[in-house]
């Protein structure tokens, strides 16, 4: 159907934009400034661990992902993930800071951010998960504004013995058991699959030390009875599947595929619920993207196997105040080694959904996660979080509403 | 189609698992009866073993002895391949056998995420308790029912058959129902009973605020915990839960420990019978899965001090051996290990020699070379000992 689907990037070029580069290229401008839709309800869904070309290519395992849903709304091809591994680019997201050594390795324990000062450019300095409550996130940006906000974590609380159904989280200090997915048992049919360090929520102070956690971090089972009406719906909704419907396992704990299979499946039940929505078909938008891209392998004849991560990155992203210089090469094991060609999460592609968004649009614009929260905060009329106020971060711009 | 008397077993535990609906209507009286099931000698073929003969309620529901493997069969006599193991506390969280994996080829190389974990049973074989109580019933060295009608009809003739058969309805009439519906019974026992979980140590009295450690359990819960010296809460896990609920002190996951081959268990006087565990001989699913072999589900500890068999083929018998083996296994190897026939030593010789490199080297405190000294003083091990034993239910002591 590439006929009827209205490539911006042509348009956005005929507007006199400069597109911005990749990693390597020069510094980008953003799309001129346009006013914001008029968008009311968002709902995110992140899955896990694939770049581009495996989620959108012609070989993708996804097909409902890469073709039912461009189809319906727009496919941003040029939308780059900020890091890796997963917990730095969620963080990414609602909180525009960059990543930690910490948050980079996905937090093995819950321990707090000792932060030691912060950057002209609202970066905390230091190491560790737990922001401390000076650092504000999107869900403090939207509280401020009257504005109501939710966290749907598909399994949080499944075994209470593992984490609360409410603002799931190890008490500070613990080593993260959210790591290893859970079978059912017994005492835990359903099994437990959710994973803390896919919840950005439960990094910052501002929020776990509040009863809002309890009441706006809850489990994905919540959300149809909250999409009854648009008054009951949050203006804000993201939303984590499982480790097994985010497809960052495969096979799954409990033995269902996993990958981009599962992540397909979960997608085919819970977006016609989004988009069926009174509130979605207000001013709804939904966006599905994934928190991180992919890698090469390489193995020698000795078996000696070499990861390496791109780390590409778009719209002049800087790799903030806490990392040390990149490429970096670590000897994991004796036999393996991983390198950090730079600091970027590579491009993963993001598809949009809206009343708002022409069916079948796709732009090459280039976006990250930073362009994610930057957008919702120019759609409610908030400022700019950490590097999402950088001047090349763009919002979604004409390239994606105008063709409506 | 032909099947071997141990693929039998194993077809028939199935086929009785999925015969029967998991959620029973009338759990509490299907527990009430399991109960009887469990503690019946007439449900075996040699009359004298029921459930309770190697699962004493006493002894945290483990043996009553320090055999290394328990004797049964139709004459009492025939040993089995692997201690018994405690069925205390573990039961309902036991997770369904699995080894998730990251989709990513690159988590899996960076991550621990995909051990395998889970399962009823040393090698994790079996998913329910109820297709895990099929095979002592079927065993022929344990209780030795010829096959289900051999044991249905052993039911049908039990003093509690009235209410089994009120219990079983229209299944009663029918061996391979009947069967299934006494092995869900048997297994809503084992869930629902509270004498499985008492909760009742001193561990429990000090979470609870109501006892303090003294200081040497404390000095030992300390080197248990320590990632660096005991490093047994790595897999023992003793995280209270999220929701204050006690920790069971096992993460479920199987690990290969290299624990010398036991020369009490007669099977094993056969140079060329290996038990590798998750590879066979008893599971049949993984046998060429070479990474697997070795590797045994870690037990939970609570009433550890009470066990007179430790490790999944009994090789020690008291828990100061079993904590001397980790703190001696690499720097002093002769001390466990025999000599081969060439004169070198024959380290984990329970393992055929191409699998040792399983054994686990590279988590504390089993990192040690030979001639390296003890990961624990002798002060030490009491300190461990002394911790371990807080763990052991029935604790009358009063408040701090």
């Amino acid at each position: 159907m590439a006929s009827t689907h209205r490539i911006s990037l042509l348009g956005g070029l005929l507007f006199g934009l400069v597109l911005g580069g990749c990693a390597g290229a020069t510094a980008s401008d953003p799309p001129p400034a346009a006013r914001a839709p008029a968008i009311g309800h968002v709902f995110v869904i992140v899955l896990e661990n694939q770049d581009f070309a495996s989620s959108f290519g012609p070989d993708s395992r996804a097909p409902y992902l890469s073709r039912t849903l461009p189809a319906q709304g727009a496919l941003l091809r040029q939308y780059y993930a900020t890091g890796h591994a997963s917990l730095d680019n969620y963080i990414a997201m609602i909180s525009g800071q960059a990543a930690s050594p910490q948050t980079r390795a996905d937090c093995q324990y819950y321990a707090d951010f000792k932060s030691t000062g912060t950057t002209a450019d609202g970066q905390a300095i230091g190491d560790g998960c737990v922001y401390p409550a000076s650092v504000k996130t999107l869900a403090d940006q939207l509280a401020a504004a009257g504005l109501r906000w939710k966290g749907y974590m598909e399994d949080m609380g499944n075994d209470p013995a593992r984490e609360s159904a409410t603002c799931g989280h190890p008490r500070l200090g613990d080593k993260d058991l959210t790591h290893t997915a859970q079978a059912p048992s017994a005492a835990v049919p359903a099994g437990d699959q959710y994973a803390t360090r896919h919840n950005p929520f439960v990094y910052f102070h501002s929020i776990v030390d509040s009863p809002a956690c309890a009441a706006n971090v809850v489990n994905l089972r919540l959300l149809p009875q909250d999409l009854q009406s648009a008054d009951t719906t949050a203006n804000f909704n993201f939303i984590t599947p499982n480790l097994c419907n985010d497809g960052h396992d495969a096979p799954c704990a409990d033995r269902q595929p996993g990958g981009l299979v599962s992540a397909d499946r979960f997608l085919q039940k819970w977006v016609p619920l989004i988009t069926a929505s009174p509130a979605f078909r207000k001013d709804g938008l939904l966006v599905v993207l994934f928190d991180e891209g992919g890698y090469t392998l390489a193995r020698d004849a000795a078996g000696r196997v070499t990861l390496t991560f791109k780390g590409e990155f778009c719209c002049a992203q800087q790799p903030g105040p806490n990392l040390t210089a990149f490429p970096q090469v670590v000897q994991i094991r004796p036999t393996i080694t991983l390198v950090s060609q730079s600091y970027g999460g590579d491009r993963v592609g993001a598809v949009l959904l809206s009343p708002l968004i022409a069916p079948g649009t796709v732009s090459d614009v280039p976006y990250n996660h930073y362009s994610l929260l930057r957008s919702v905060e120019d759609w409610f009329g908030l400022g700019h979080l950490g590097y999402a106020a950088q001047p090349e971060v763009a919002a979604f711009g004409k390239d994606v509403f105008a063709a409506q | 189609m032909t099947l071997r008397p141990r693929r039998l077993r194993a077809a028939l535990a199935g086929a009785l698992w999925l015969a029967w609906p998991a959620a029973h209507p009338a759990a509490d009286e299907s527990a009430a009866i399991g109960r009887l099931l469990f503690f019946d000698p007439s449900l075996s073929a040699s009359g004298r073993l029921s459930c309770a003969g190697c699962h004493n309620p006493k002894r945290a529901f483990a043996p009553d002895n320090a055999l290394a493997v328990q004797r049964g069969g139709a004459d009492g006599r025939r040993a089995g391949l692997r201690a018994v193991p405690s069925l205390a506390y573990v039961l309902p969280r036991t997770p369904a056998w699995h080894q998730p994996r990251a989709s990513s080829q690159s988590e899996r190389l960076l991550e621990n995420d995909s051990e395998p974990a889970g399962g009823f049973g040393w090698d994790g074989r079996f998913d329910t308790l109820r297709a895990q109580a099929a095979f002592p019933l079927f065993d022929p060295a344990e209780m030795a029912n010829a096959n289900i009608d051999d044991f249905a009809a052993r039911l049908r003739r039990a003093p509690y058959a009235g209410r089994l058969r009120a219990l079983c309805g229209a299944a009663f009439e029918d061996a391979a129902a009947l069967g299934a519906c006494a092995l869900a019974a048997l297994e809503q026992f084992e869930l629902q009973d509270p004498a499985f979980h008492p909760f009742s140590s001193k561990y429990d009295r000090v979470l609870d605020g109501k006892a303090a450690f003294t200081a040497q359990e404390a000095r030992g819960k300390r080197l248990f915990d320590d990632p660096r010296r005991g490093n047994c809460a790595s897999c023992h896990d003793d995280t209270p839960g999220a929701d204050g609920s006690h920790p069971l002190f096992t993460d479920f996951r199987f690990a290969a420990l290299g624990v010398p081959r036991n020369p009490e268990i007669p099977a094993n006087a056969d140079a060329a019978y290996f038990d590798l565990g998750l590879c066979g001989p008893l599971r049949h699913d993984r046998t060429g899965d070479r990474p697997s072999c070795g590797l045994f589900k870690t037990p939970g500890l609570r009433n550890v001090a009470t066990r007179r068999a430790f490790f999944h083929n009994g090789r020690f018998h008291t828990l100061r051996e079993a904590l001397r083996f980790y703190s001696e296994r690499d720097g002093r190897p002769a001390k466990w290990y025999p000599r081969a026939a060439d004169g070198t030593l024959d380290l984990f010789d329970d393992l055929p020699r191409d699998l040792r490199g399983n054994v686990d080297r590279s988590d504390e405190p089993l990192t040690r070379k030979a001639g390296d000294p003890p990961v624990f003083s002798e002060a030490e091990l009491d300190d461990l000992e002394a911790f371990l034993n807080t763990l052991t239910d029935g604790y009358q002591g009063t408040a701090p």
